[in-house]
């Protein structure tokens, strides 16, 4: 959907390269994130795709068609795009403000305000009770909501996102993260997101791109970057809790030692169980709590399998054991 | 000491100096608008330039008055008269009309202005939705003290041919008849306190109550 | 435009000269007055007990600048007549204004959270104001007093009309015979010395403020 290809970007009076051999592709329906630490170039390689900032060299193209030919007015109208500091116009309501880009896609007054009152309501807004307010007087976890509803507005298939929950506190963030993540199921856009928050990363991205002054050192799923950092820089960014961040992405039953037959008693067990789906963190918490060193694994209402503390370390051991 | 006797004694004379002193700021306002704004716009996008307009703006406002009226009096073609002081006048309005146009223009939050180009705004719709509106308080604002400085230095065209409310001043010190000069000093001040105060409220109404916070602070 | 040399030649270099010295006094007297007045009168009117009277002092003091530095000038001419007193009394008035406008708003723009801390950490009324409030207000309170210093040294132009002397002498001298050579001899010499005084003001800040605050 989005191909980037050697792109190179060199600021004015800059000595080295902010951006520099920078290729990567971002799939249909993907969030890919960008992660790096501040200043590392994240935020310029995001800027290229949508042309606030011209590359000096190398190629962008969105649906095979070449961005840098594109007229970039029209080319940010069909982007998504969600800032930190969120850049509401603080003169307009929140619904005018959601309203900015079908106003400049010249849509039918009607047809803005259903679509208006629509996106309010889905990202978490009461439509009534926000709509004729201006800015100043929302909450920061508010604005940001607004943000995203006005990214969305005309339905942009790509959406380009720059540290969109980086201005409210943490409570506030994982609800957002959340939230948002619940909307992509069911809406399946191309995004491009950008934090220094390698926990976000982990939890937002399909794909990582790990940034390190101006040049990417290493790209995959997350669970890919968990268990293979490239190097020293992505150890010390993925942190010292590698292999618990693991354990969340792994699944339960991935790990289980799974049952020929259904056993005839839950003994042993004793109602500690998780489903086959949840990360095994969850297994962990269970075993924690009922003081027990293994849980039972469903799949739906079956005990399929059991996973132990062993199989847990064993697994640990295995993956993180092939760092760089 | 009776001035109103004096303003009762010539309603004429009074009522025709402060007609002509209110139609010569109306027209200096006129002229003024048109050209201090488009410069303002116009430099706020190049900001090489701006630096020196602004302070050239400065540098004029530094000089007295009532030197730019002998001035351009002396100029052949223009000399006494209402050609000379409305575009002395004019030249005395682009200090705070200009300044306040780029210092507004230039207020606006970066942040706006990138999310605006980020949903792709052209440079005109982003001049026009955004920057324009929320700069206006502070154009509105540098527009009410320009009419009122432009009422004030008014009073000193009187000295190049102006019958307006200076010359009630003037005249009435170099008859020593304090009953003029109070008559003038207190209807001008009146006149300056009446549009600060009137423009004062309009600018309240006008400003989007999304950015009436600001002015709170 | 009929502009002969010799007598702008003559008007500059020996008839102006003789005012700068009054035109100075003009300017300086009724500045020095102005701050002595303006500067306390600041800083009492945000202590706060005065506080809540603040917004009717401000708009008190904007109101003022509005009346025409004319009509300031003239006012006082039908009390104390003609000559050099009621010409400084004038000026003082006019140049009080935009000094404690910008004391006022200086002070009260410290932010409120500096403020706290500093009384937080035990300093007593008097040390917030002499070490946090006065401190980061210095840059605008000089601002005010340059504002004020050059609109004083072009307004003093008018104290020739009630018999106050200065360069105003000279460049209403030039109105009335036509001479656009003294207006601009007369002009030269303000506009040095209006340059010269910001400067001068600008170094005394310099000297005074803080320079991490600068």
């Amino acid at each position: 959907m989005i191909r980037v290809d050697n792109i190179k970007k060199t600021f004015p009076g800059a000595n080295s390269p902010a951006v520099d051999q920078v290729t990567f592709n971002v799939n249909e329906g993907n969030i890919c994130v960008f992660v790096g630490p501040s200043g590392c170039g994240k935020t310029t390689i995001l800027r290229m795709i949508n042309r606030l900032i011209e590359p000096d060299q190398g190629d962008i193209f969105i649906n095979g068609k070449d961005v840098l030919e594109m007229n970039p007015a029209t080319l940010r109208r069909t982007i998504g795009y969600v800032i930190q500091q969120i850049g509401l116009l603080p003169h307009r309501t929140i619904e005018a403000n959601v309203a900015l880009v079908p106003g400049l896609l010249k849509w039918p007054r009607d047809k803005t305000r259903q679509r208006v009152l629509e996106l309010l309501e889905m990202v978490g807004l009461r439509p009534g009770e926000v709509g004729h307010k201006y800015p100043h007087q929302l909450s920061g976890g508010q604005m940001q909501r607004v943000g995203v509803a006005r990214a969305l507005a005309a339905d942009p298939p790509i959406m380009l996102m720059d540290e969109p929950f980086g201005a409210v506190d943490p409570i506030v963030r994982i609800r957002l993260q959340d939230e948002f993540l619940r909307l992509q199921q069911t809406f399946k856009k191309t995004i491009c997101f950008v934090t220094h928050d390698i926990n976000e990363a982990i939890k937002m991205g399909d794909y990582l791109v790990i940034v390190n002054q101006g040049r990417i050192v290493q790209m995959g799923t997350p669970i890919e970057v968990l268990t293979s950092p490239a190097d020293d820089f992505v150890l010390r960014l993925l942190g010292d809790d590698r292999g618990v961040k693991i354990l969340d992405l792994t699944r339960s039953g991935s790990l289980m030692e799974s049952f020929q037959a259904p056993p005839k008693t839950s003994a042993g067990i004793n109602g500690c169980i998780v489903q086959a789906i949840q990360p095994v963190k969850i297994a962990l918490e269970m075993m924690m709590k009922n003081n027990s060193d293994q849980v039972g694994v469903c799949s739906g209402d079956k005990i399929v399998g059991i996973l132990t503390w062993n199989s847990i370390k064993a697994h640990i051991n295995r993956v993180s054991g092939d760092g760089p | 000491m009776n001035f109103y006797g004096f303003i009762l004694d010539n309603t004429g004379l009074v009522l025709e100096y402060t007609l002509n002193h209110i139609s010569l700021v109306a027209v200096v306002l006129f002229f003024s608008l048109i050209l201090w704004i488009a410069v303002g716009l116009v430099i706020s996008r190049y900001d090489r330039i701006a630096g020196t307009i602004i302070s050239l703006g400065s540098i004029v406002f530094c000089i007295p008055s009532i030197s730019l009226f002998g001035f351009f009096m002396s100029v052949p073609g223009l000399g006494l008269g209402r050609r000379t002081a409305t575009l002395v006048l004019v030249i005395y309005a682009m200090m705070p009309l200009v300044r306040s146009v780029y210092m507004g223009i230039k207020s606006v939050d970066p942040s706006v202005i990138d999310a605006g180009k980020g949903m792709g705004m052209t440079g005109l719709q982003i001049l026009f939705k955004i920057q324009v509106p929320m700069a206006w308080p502070m154009v509105f604002a540098g527009i009410r003290v320009t009419v009122v400085l432009i009422t004030g230095i008014a009073t000193m065209a009187t000295f190049i041919g102006e019958k307006n409310l200076g010359r009630l001043i003037h005249q009435g010190i170099t008859r020593g008849n304090a009953d003029m000069i109070i008559a003038g000093a207190v209807i001008v001040s009146l006149i300056a306190l009446a549009i600060d105060y009137i423009m004062g409220r309009i600018e309240k109404k006008i400003t989007s109550p999304g950015l009436r916070f600001e002015a709170g602070k | 435009m009929n502009f002969d040399m010799d007598i702008f030649m003559d008007a500059l270099w020996r008839l102006s000269p003789g005012y700068l010295t009054e035109h100075l006094q003009l300017v300086i007297i009724p500045m020095a007055i102005a701050i002595l007045i303006s500067l306390p009168a600041g800083i009492i009117i945000t202590r706060p007990g005065y506080r809540r009277h603040s917004g009717r002092v401000m708009a008190f003091f904007n109101a003022g600048q509005t009346i025409p530095p004319l009509a300031v000038i003239a006012i006082f001419f039908p009390f104390l007549g003609l000559g050099y007193g009621p010409a400084i009394l004038a000026l003082t008035i006019y140049a009080l204004l935009p000094i404690a406008r910008n004391t006022i708003a200086a002070i009260h723009s410290v932010p409120e959270d500096v403020k706290e801390a500093a009384m937080g950490m035990g300093m007593t009324p008097r040390e917030v104001l002499f070490s946090v409030e006065l401190p980061l207000s210095v840059p605008a309170i000089m601002t005010g007093i340059k504002t004020s210093a050059v609109l004083t040294v072009s307004t003093a132009v008018l104290a020739a009309l009630v018999g106050g002397k200065g360069m105003g002498a000279v460049i209403f001298s030039g109105i009335n015979f036509f001479r656009p050579e003294l207006i601009l001899a007369g002009t030269i010499y303000i506009g040095i010395m209006a340059i010269v005084i910001e400067r001068m003001i600008s170094v005394i800040e310099w000297m005074i403020v803080p320079a991490h605050i600068r």
